[in-house]
């Protein structure tokens, strides 16, 4: 080991604790102080390793096999077959055409809510606004499934409580109401942002508190009245968080699985069954069995998730300099 | 030069920081409108989970008929909150009883998933955090990668791993994978960045203490925040986790978690199947899908409302300024 590969990591610690350690018997000291770092990371890297690393490189393996047929059930290796196999499947551009049908949806709006919202209740100083914060972050508390189940009750026209709303555009069965493509991306933007605009208006809301009370004093002493306020001094400083939601939303649409997954079992499979890139994986997986395309699926997905998560540690400004 | 840059992280108090400047003290327009906006959207919010939870308590036809007035408040009893209890709870082979089978998997595996995931986060905080290292910045960066990316990206290569090992359908497998949990060694890195001083940890080293020690001795016994933000984080991730005890546990009735047995709830529902209905001996309508799924978030609902403060605190170290 030597000090200059170690230089960037010493620096830092030493900085904030303020204390120069010129006597140090460096390496013995640092030897120690490794060994330590390790047994206590030791747990973690074993997951990290079971869980994180080992699936990815065995999905790599199994992508690169050819998968096992009643006529040759033993596999071999088969390059990048499985690739061109889930490449050329006719499903696959039509799942990632669907996504971006409501990614083009909800982000906007998800975004919209989120800044417009945590700026409310920013300007909303006292009991008011932490009330109205903890409402918003409530449904959070529904993810999933049951986001899903009031949905149903929400979207089923037989008992909605916006049954006239849905009567009156011609809707009178939950299948009619999922099942044309049109409404689609409409239905699953609102039950992402109904489950997810919460949390982030909790987040963003964080970074608006984290603006020194001086720098808005001294505008509003200048003249500034809320309005701008909001426009030429908030709205600047929270840039961060918005690129962060915008990116981790993003991500977040690629995995989508669980609502189309679920709305097509209420709309009587009026949907198509691989609407969402993972749907399709998960097809190759348990109704093909092919398994090789399956991993080859989710390394796809994976490949881009994983641009998108690079994007927000190194560019998003949200995680510290020194990952830069 | 990265390394002459320090990671400030950004006081995130948020319940005593009450911006002076903003807020008008007078009715105005803007005022108004910013409280009838806000309130406008809470009714939005507050309306259909109202209406969702009263359904639980009232009657299949009615709800069909929709009758019961406004949100159908008027239509709830306990007798109907005990009717469809029956029938949740009698659905599955020989006299019922899945549902609560299923609510204890979940326990099983959220409790234990949230355990493994703070006895790996909270010593690897620490060690990112304040001990120096080779590959410490690697370690950190891939955390933090790990961390963003959809967990649902790795199911099926998750799957691919436990079926090569003849483990599908078994629990403990879900609780090792929900056992890691990179957002936690996150906010314990972040615990320890802004409450344990360096000199702290120079000190002890100057008492003679080892760096295992240091953190036993020193660094446990003030992580308390930290236990309990990762804990509670975890658990309402594994909790609510649908596409993991999907694609390892559906093919095991007994193990599976309350979130795939919803699904199966919802699949055998007269409105949505009627031919598997039709050979149940319960009946699933929208009450008893409804009062299933209440029951399900009870815990996670009472967690929530319990820990609020607490929460929003933790929620906002999820996003720190460098």
């Amino acid at each position: 080991m030597t000090s200059s590969t170690i230089a960037p990591d010493r620096a830092r610690p030493a900085r904030s604790a303020g204390t120069a350690q010129p006597s140090r018997k460096h390496g013995q000291l640092h030897r120690s102080e490794a060994r330590g770092a390790w047994t206590l990371l030791a747990p973690y890297s074993v997951l990290l390793l079971v869980a994180g690393i080992i699936p990815v490189v065995y999905a790599l393996v199994t992508a690169m096999q050819t998968p096992p047929t009643p006529l040759n059930p033993t596999v071999s290796f088969g390059g990048v077959q499985s690739f061109i196999t889930v490449v050329s499947d006719f499903r696959f551009l039509q799942t990632f055409i669907n996504i971006f049908s409501v990614i083009i949806v909800w982000l906007p709006i998800m975004l919209l809510g989120i800044v417009g919202l945590a700026l409310l209740v920013h300007a909303s100083p006292g009991r008011f606004g932490g009330t109205m914060r903890f409402i918003y972050y409530i449904p959070g508390a529904l993810a999933g499934i049951a986001n899903f189940v009031l949905w149903v009750y929400l979207l089923n026209p037989a008992q909605s409580p916006i049954q006239g709303f849905l009567n009156a555009i011609g809707l009178d069965t939950i299948k009619a109401v999922v099942a044309s493509p049109a409404n689609l991306p409409v239905i699953l933007a609102g039950m992402l942002f109904f489950q997810g605009v919460g949390t982030w208006i909790v987040i963003v809301n964080g970074g608006l508190n984290g603006i020194a009370d001086e720098v808005l004093e001294a505008a509003a002493i200048d003249g500034a009245n809320a309005w701008n306020l909001t426009w030429h001094i908030k709205l600047p400083m929270i840039r961060p968080w918005i690129g962060y939601a915008a990116l981790m939303n993003l991500a977040y649409g690629f995995q989508l699985f669980l609502e189309p997954y679920l709305l097509d079992q209420v709309a009587s499979n009026a949907l198509p069954d691989q609407w969402s890139p993972n749907q399709l994986g998960y097809a190759f997986a348990f109704s093909n069995f092919n398994f090789p395309a399956a991993a080859a699926m989710s390394l796809i997905l994976l490949v881009m998730t994983l641009a998108i998560g690079l994007l927000i540690v190194f560019r998003s400004g949200i995680f510290g300099e020194e990952e830069r | 030069m990265a390394s002459t840059k320090k990671l400030v992280v950004r006081d995130a108090r948020l319940e005593s920081h009450v911006p002076r400047v903003v807020g008008s003290q007078h009715w105005t327009p803007g005022r108004i409108a910013r409280i009838a906006t806000m309130l406008f959207v809470a009714a939005i919010f507050i309306f259909p989970m109202v209406g969702f939870v009263a359904m639980a308590f009232r009657d299949a036809d009615n709800v069909a008929a929709g009758s019961d007035g406004f949100l159908g408040l008027g239509g709830m009893s306990w007798d109907n909150v005990m009717f469809s209890w029956s029938q949740v709870n009698g659905f599955g082979p020989g006299g019922g009883g899945l549902f609560t089978t299923w609510i204890g998997n979940s326990l099983i595996v959220s409790v234990g998933g949230a355990v493994l995931a703070v006895l790996g986060a909270i010593p690897a905080g620490y060690a990112l955090s304040r001990l120096r290292f080779r590959f410490r910045r690697l370690v950190l960066i891939v955390t933090l990668v790990t961390m963003v990316i959809p967990n649902t990206v790795l199911v099926i290569p998750l799957f691919l791993e436990v079926s090569a090992i003849n483990a599908v359908g078994e629990l403990w497998p879900v609780v090792v994978i929900m056992g890691f949990y990179p957002f936690g060694v996150y906010l314990s890195y972040i615990h320890f960045m802004t409450t344990m001083p360096a000199e702290l940890v120079e000190a002890a080293r100057i008492d003679g203490l080892g760096e295992v020690a240091i953190f036993l001795q020193v660094a446990t016994p003030i992580s308390k925040q930290a236990v309990a933000l990762v804990a509670f984080f975890a658990f309402v991730a594994n909790w609510t986790n649908f596409f993991l005890p999907l694609a390892l546990l559906s093919s095991n009735q007994q193990n599976k978690t309350v979130s795939i047995g919803l699904q199966e709830l919802i699949g055998s529902s007269p409105l949505f199947n009627p031919t598997v209905a039709a050979g149940l001996d319960v009946k699933l309508y929208m009450p008893q899908l409804a009062l299933a799924t209440f029951l399900s978030m009870l815990p996670l609902l009472a967690l929530f409302i319990g820990a609020q403060r607490f929460l929003m605190r933790g929620q906002t170290v999820g996003a720190v300024k460098g």
